[in-house]
């Protein structure tokens, strides 16, 4: 197992958002976490990455071998785990490809002794970089915004500034929190390819929390489904539409499957 | 103009600093054509305050964090460099590093409030840190009291006494355009690009792999060098030095330089301290209005012109670039 959480707990004063919680993916898959608003999704990828610490004694996150539960999360980031924000998050007053750049820090091989005296060294290092993160930027459609301002796009583009600056950790594991939310369907379909190619292409494991179905159905090979911060079911995306007990969970109510088609549909 | 832009573009690509030696150059006649001596202080003091603005610029500028310790960093720069000379009866060349060094320790404690504190909690803590500076050395003998230092050496090379405004000119101006030129290549490398995450979003800066803290205490380490580099220079070309030239009006003034020049812009911070260096001598008659007035300006420029100077001359040229682009579809249109 790539990631490993055993019996996580985290609680803010009084209410528990996750619940002795054990998950795990595997190397290279692509999993869905689906629940209802406030089932403990974003909380969870606090914990992984770090900005959240469990509950005391309550619970290990494992992540390619090695205990990174008292990890701070630049350390977390640098052994190779990748994040989106459900709010992006992205760094407004710098440009699309400085905000890829950040995200790429970690690859970067100078010191600040020859950053400050501007060595040649540094900057054939910078233009390499730099070209690196424009392939990037081109493959998620951003190439013409590189020298922009992250603040003037429209609220698709910088969704995939988000993105693209998680991809440019070059992460093993990537965890995507509402990717697809507010984008066209054009857009969402885009993503969807990215998504394919980032495992096909770059080997990585990726976590996806997406209210949108369609996403998760198609995209994942195993859904997990939270519910009040606990485990309430684990399969395969056609598994788990067919349990009562998580469309329950899900929609409040059971759904018929007229109903489930279109939500899929949407 | 745009060809020597080229020129020079090509030219700092080839050999960074080549650029900076022909700006040195290009300043070293200044003290020829300055009236008298006075003005040549003057422009000593603006290439002073260049280097505290530009050191106080990378801490609240590009890393976002709001100290008003400044000053206290720039007093212990000064005091260092003065007290090494007169007791240890080294030289200005061993003092100065030694002042760089010392009050770059110093930014470590003015730093660490930054790891739990934001904001107006933060330039309190600053504050008081810096305040604290100038109260100890005002309540001790050793640092010679509210009766100041007095007879500190002038810088010598080989006999050679730098004992005039216009002498001592050709140390502080290069050393000053040596700080802008580290400056400006930390700030458009990596480290300049995790001082601007740090400033954007401290979280998803450490989710991205930047070591938040680090990078706070690095900022207020580099810019407490510059201050300690401003204050030895201070001490030498003034050779007097006196706990009232370290007061909370010095710090509002820094930061007016900083504010009006524009936060996070390298130019700016420059043009700032020059303005506000000549605005500060020219009011110096009415002491009683300076603080009232430049804290009033810095905060009405942070509400109506957050980018300052530096903002305007940005947009001033993305304006031109853009015309300029459409002007080229055009032609390319009309071809
Ligand atoms: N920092 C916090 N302080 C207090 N409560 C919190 C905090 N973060 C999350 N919670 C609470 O924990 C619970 C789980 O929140 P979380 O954001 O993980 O839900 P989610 O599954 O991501 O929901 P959504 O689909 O709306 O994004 C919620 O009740 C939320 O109010
Ligand atoms: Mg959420």
């Amino acid at each position: 197992m790539l990631l490993q959480t055993e019996g996580l707990t985290k609680s803010f004063d009084g209410l528990t958002a996750i619940r002795n919680l054990d998950f795990s993916v595997a190397e290279g898959e692509i999993r869905g976490l689906i629940g209802p608003n406030g089932s403990g999704k974003s909380t969870l990828f606090n914990l992984i990455s770090g900005i959240y610490q469990p509950d005391a004694n309550s619970g290990r996150i494992t992540f390619d071998g090695e205990d990174i539960t008292d990890l701070s999360p630049h350390d977390i980031a640098a052994r190779g785990v990748g994040r989106t924000f459900q709010l992006l998050r992205i760094f407004h007053e710098m440009t699309v490809l400085e905000n890829l750049l950040v995200g790429h820090h970690h690859h970067v091989r100078y010191g600040i002794l020859s950053a400050s005296m501007g060595l040649g060294r540094v900057w054939s290092e910078e233009r390499r970089i730099k070209e690196r993160m424009q392939e990037l930027l081109h493959f998620v459609g951003l190439a013409d915004f590189a020298g922009m301002p992250a603040s003037e796009l429209s609220f698709g583009q910088r969704r995939m500034v988000a993105l693209a600056r998680a991809i440019s950790m070059e992460p093993k594991l990537l965890m995507l929190d509402e990717p697809a939310a507010g984008l066209s369907p054009a857009n969402v379909e885009e993503l969807q390819t990215i998504i394919g190619l980032l495992r096909e292409r770059r080997g990585m494991t990726i976590i996806i929390v997406e209210h949108i179905l369609k996403v998760v159905i198609e995209s994942c090979d195993t859904v997990t489904v939270l519910d009040h911060g606990e485990k309430i079911g684990e399969g395969t995306p056609g598994e788990i539409k067919d349990d009562h007990r998580v469309v329950e969970a899900y929609l409040g109510r059971e759904m018929d499957d007229e109903e489930v088609r279109a939500a899929l549909a949407e | 103009m745009t060809l020597i832009f080229e020129a020079v573009r090509r030219l700092n690509a080839s050999f960074p600093p080549a650029p900076w030696l022909i700006l040195v150059i290009l300043f070293l006649p200044f003290p020829l054509l300055a009236a008298n001596q006075y003005q040549i202080h003057l422009i000593n003091v603006i290439f002073i305050n260049i280097m505290l603005a530009t050191g106080l610029n990378i801490v609240k500028g590009f890393c976002g964090q709001v100290t008003v310790g400044h000053v206290g960093l720039y007093a212990i720069g000064a005091y260092t460099s003065a007290l090494v000379c007169i007791h240890f009866g080294v030289s200005f060349w061993i003092a100065l590093p030694t002042a760089i060094i010392v009050t770059g320790l110093a930014g470590i404690i003015i730093g660490i409030p930054s790891f739990r504190l934001e904001g107006a909690y933060l330039a309190l803590a600053t504050l008081g840190l810096g305040e604290s500076v100038r109260i100890f050395i005002s309540a001790t003998e050793f640092l010679g009291a509210t009766f100041g230092i007095s007879n500190i050496p002038y810088p010598e090379i080989g006999g050679i006494v730098f004992d005039l405004p216009s002498k001592i000119y050709y140390i502080i101006m290069p050393i000053s355009l040596l700080g802008i030129f580290i400056s400006v290549n930390i700030l458009r490398s990596g480290i300049g690009r995790a001082f601007k995450a740090v400033r954007d979003d401290p979280v998803s800066a450490a989710t991205s792999g930047v070591a938040v803290r680090k990078y706070k205490l690095i900022a207020f380490v580099f810019s407490a060098m510059y201050a300690g580099c401003a204050g030895s220079l201070y001490a030498h070309l003034v050779t007097y030095i006196h706990p009232d030239n370290f007061t909370i009006l010095i710090m509002v003034t820094l930061l007016l330089m900083v504010v009006l020049g524009g936060l996070g812009h390298v130019g700016g911070s420059i043009i700032g301290a020059i303005l506000v260096t000549l605005i500060y001598e020219l009011t110096r008659p009415y002491p009683e209005y300076q603080m009232l007035v430049f804290g009033m300006a810095a905060v009405l420029i942070v509400i109506y012109m957050p980018k300052g100077i530096g903002g305007l001359i940005d947009r001033f040229l993305s304006t031109r670039k853009f015309i300029r682009l459409r002007e080229d579809k055009a032609d390319a249109a009309a071809d």
